[in-house]
């Protein structure tokens, strides 16, 4: 379809089996994204890839039956359905069912010439293919919970825009919007975060999620939203910072009966709660800050990762060399005005 | 003496509570792998079906019960009776078939039962768990003192039609019923992966209406903060959940499989996931507590299940006229 297309043109489609799954279909009213809903989506990117002439997918294969369902699909096409791309998936010699899946896979995936990867999944997935996609552009879909950072989009859509940027129809650096991340440091123990970063007096990881704002202390953000869901909606509400500036916020956290303010904040979904804010100011890039507590856990995007030794100083710095992510309306709206996605006729 | 260096936060364990849950982990552990080294003598009569490598489930769980709340367990059975407060040195007579066992050396290894401690039994049948804990959920619901029930199955049981007409009944009258799916990977030797249609146990949870999620089994703390948090939505009035405990059991299905089934995850799991190593790594890393408190507790274990076992060997076996006892029930 697309005239000026690289014929060899590959995209990576990674889809996390365990995203949707976490305590907070409990404690909140999160969303059951089911495995099968996961295969389709997967299925509508095939379509909308295989659409515009794109050669190959690199799909990546679970335990948790996306893959296993996409290959049945493949198996029980019609003649009649528009074309894939080739369909190749992405062999792990052994599964953790950790976030190591998927590092391994998106390392494999643009080894293997991925030019654009779009992963499925929540803040967690997000940050896993982050860590791993390098100047690669990503394209994230929400299939999570919080879901602060992927795109809740149409895959169709999703699929064309990835295509066109695989393609290289379009300038990534056009198409692209580099993000930021916040860069935690505990010993040797280190994590990043694409949206924020939280510290609790909660002692132990347990079962990962943040839902009391009275445990929380300090809030760091890459950005703040005011429509976002998740902790950064505090100071979305408080102390707006878009993702398209390289500045962050940081936030001291209290209890509401001591705060100079009280936000009210959409936490996790189903969850509007009262966040005392003590204090905040904006973040720099390349700023590194001491976290204060002694004890505690850290969590990135929402999720506890790093239980605080004492004796042990941890610190968060913001750094601005983040994944490079597809600006889908912006693709889409270049593709209007070229007219890549349409064909032109004279009507006699 | 143990001492606290951070005031625990909400819902956290004192102290005192994460030595009692290392206790229960730490009794289930050499228990069953007393019972591994002993049934190879030949000594123990039947089957037995061992519980190491998911401790942080029954613990995590049953840390959270009281006097009001039941439990209905499986064939892997063990540990939820000891999470619960059954004597280990009556469970050990039961499993030796003595008349001083948990039911008097009729029931053995597969049906222990005290229902002085709201332990309702381990269970020969698969999927036997679930209707029972309706039961009894339904009389707290009917009695309105707050208690629970939660029955423990396997990936095996969550495909049979009592487990998902539970889960139903369950939801359709609000019941205080917590299901525990714990999921080993196998039902027997037939793989999850092949035998269990939806992807996640706790996948099914949504088609009942109830919130199904899941936990990283091999954590006593994920399994303690989700099963508090369900707990307390029952006692509460919220209703039923549905909580898959993912880990992998380290014997067999029963003692003497071959395990021709599976590979290595065994030893991965043993060296790497371990509850009872990552739980005291975390509690001293964190300050909680001192290694010294979890070494007196792993001696106070080895002399309880020694003498669990001293006692068992020597213990009297039923007579003929035990058979006519426990036959029938007064109402």
């Amino acid at each position: 379809m697309l005239a000026n297309a690289d014929a060899k043109a590959t995209v990576g489609v990674l889809a996390n089996p365990a995203s949707g799954r976490d305590i907070r279909r409990l404690v909140a009213q999160a969303s059951v994204f089911p495995t099968a809903e996961k295969a389709n989506m997967v299925q509508r990117i095939c379509g909308a890839l295989g659409t515009l002439g794109i050669a190959r997918v690199l799909m990546s294969t679970d335990l948790g039956g996306i893959s296993a369902a996409v290959l049945r699909a493949t198996r029980n096409r019609r003649a009649s359905q528009s074309p894939w791309p080739d369909l190749e998936f992405c062999e792990l010699d052994r599964f953790t069912e950790t976030a190591e899946d998927t590092v391994t896979q998106v390392r494999r995936m643009i080894d293997a010439g991925a030019r654009v990867i779009i992963c499925l999944g929540g803040d967690g997935t997000a940050r896993a293919v982050a860590s791993a996609c390098g100047d690669v552009p990503l394209l994230p879909l929400s299939t999570g919970t919080n879901n602060a950072f992927p795109q809740l989009r149409e895959a169709t859509v999703a699929g064309l825009a990835a295509g066109l940027v695989a393609a290289g129809v379009i300038d990534p650096a056009t198409a692209t919007q580099q993000t930021s991340v916040l860069e935690v440091r505990a010993g040797d123990r280190v994590e990043l975060a694409l949206v924020d970063v939280c510290v609790s007096t909660a002692t132990h990881i347990g079962s990962r999620a943040l839902w009391d704002p009275a445990a929380l202390t300090e809030l760091y953000c890459t950005f703040a939203e005011p429509d976002g869901i998740g902790l950064s909606s505090v100071p979305g509400q408080l102390c707006p910072s878009p993702r398209t500036e390289p500045t962050g916020v940081v936030l001291r956290l209290c209890a509401p009966e001591v705060a100079r303010h009280v936000v009210h904040a959409p936490i996790a979904p189903g969850l509007v709660l009262p966040v005392g804010v003590r204090s905040w100011r904006p973040l720099r890039p390349g700023e590194e800050l001491p976290v204060s507590a002694d004890h505690g856990v850290v969590a990135v995007d929402g999720e506890r990762e790093i239980e605080l030794r004492r004796g042990e100083p941890a610190t968060v710095r913001l750094r601005a060399d983040g994944p490079r992510c597809v600006d889908v309306t912006r693709v889409l709206g270049i593709a209007a005005r070229e007219g890549w996605l349409r064909d032109s006729q004279q009507h006699q | 003496m143990t001492e606290t260096l951070s005031t625990p936060a909400a819902g956290e364990l004192n102290a005192e509570g994460l030595l009692d849950a290392y206790r229960t982990m730490r009794t289930i552990r050499v228990f069953e792998e007393r019972v591994h080294d002993e049934f190879a003598t030949g000594e123990i009569p039947g089957f037995v079906h061992l519980y190491a490598g998911e401790e942080a489930s029954a613990t995590g769980v049953c840390s959270h019960l009281d006097a009001r709340d039941s439990i209905a367990s499986t064939h892997r059975g063990h540990g939820h009776c000891i999470a619960k407060g059954v004597d280990p040195v009556e469970m050990m007579a039961e499993i030796y078939g003595k008349r001083t066992g948990s039911c008097h050396g009729k029931g053995g290894s597969m049906h222990i039962a005290d229902l002085s401690k709201g332990m309702l039994g381990a269970n020969g049948i698969v999927g036997g768990g679930p209707p029972l804990i309706c039961g009894t959920a339904l009389a707290a619901k009917q009695q309105n003192n707050g208690g629970v029930g939660v029955a423990f199955f396997g990936d095996g049981a969550s495909n049979q039609g009592t487990t998902l007409e539970s889960l139903n009944l369950a939801s359709v009258w609000n019941l205080p019923a917590i299901f525990v799916a714990e999921n080993n990977g196998y039902a027997e030797a037939t793989a999850s992966t092949w035998s269990v249609a939806a992807d996640n146990i706790a996948d099914r949870a949504a088609g009942f209406g109830m919130p199904g999620v899941i936990v990283d089994g091999f954590d006593f703390f994920a399994v303690h903060e989700a099963a508090g948090e369900a707990i307390s939505r029952a006692r509460e009035g919220g209703g039923p959940t549905l909580i898959e405990v993912k880990f992998t059991r380290y014997f067999g299905h029963f003692e003497g499989d071959q395990q021709a089934y599976r590979a290595d995850e065994v030893a991965n799991a043993r060296d790497k996931l371990d509850c009872l190593k990552r739980f005291r790594a975390r509690v001293t890393e964190s300050g909680q507590l001192e290694s010294s408190a979890l070494d007196t507790v792993d001696s106070e274990v080895a002399a309880l299940i020694e003498s669990a076992v001293t006692e068992a060997k020597a213990a009297p076996k039923p007579t003929g006229v035990d058979l006519e006892t426990d036959v029938y029930v007064s109402y």
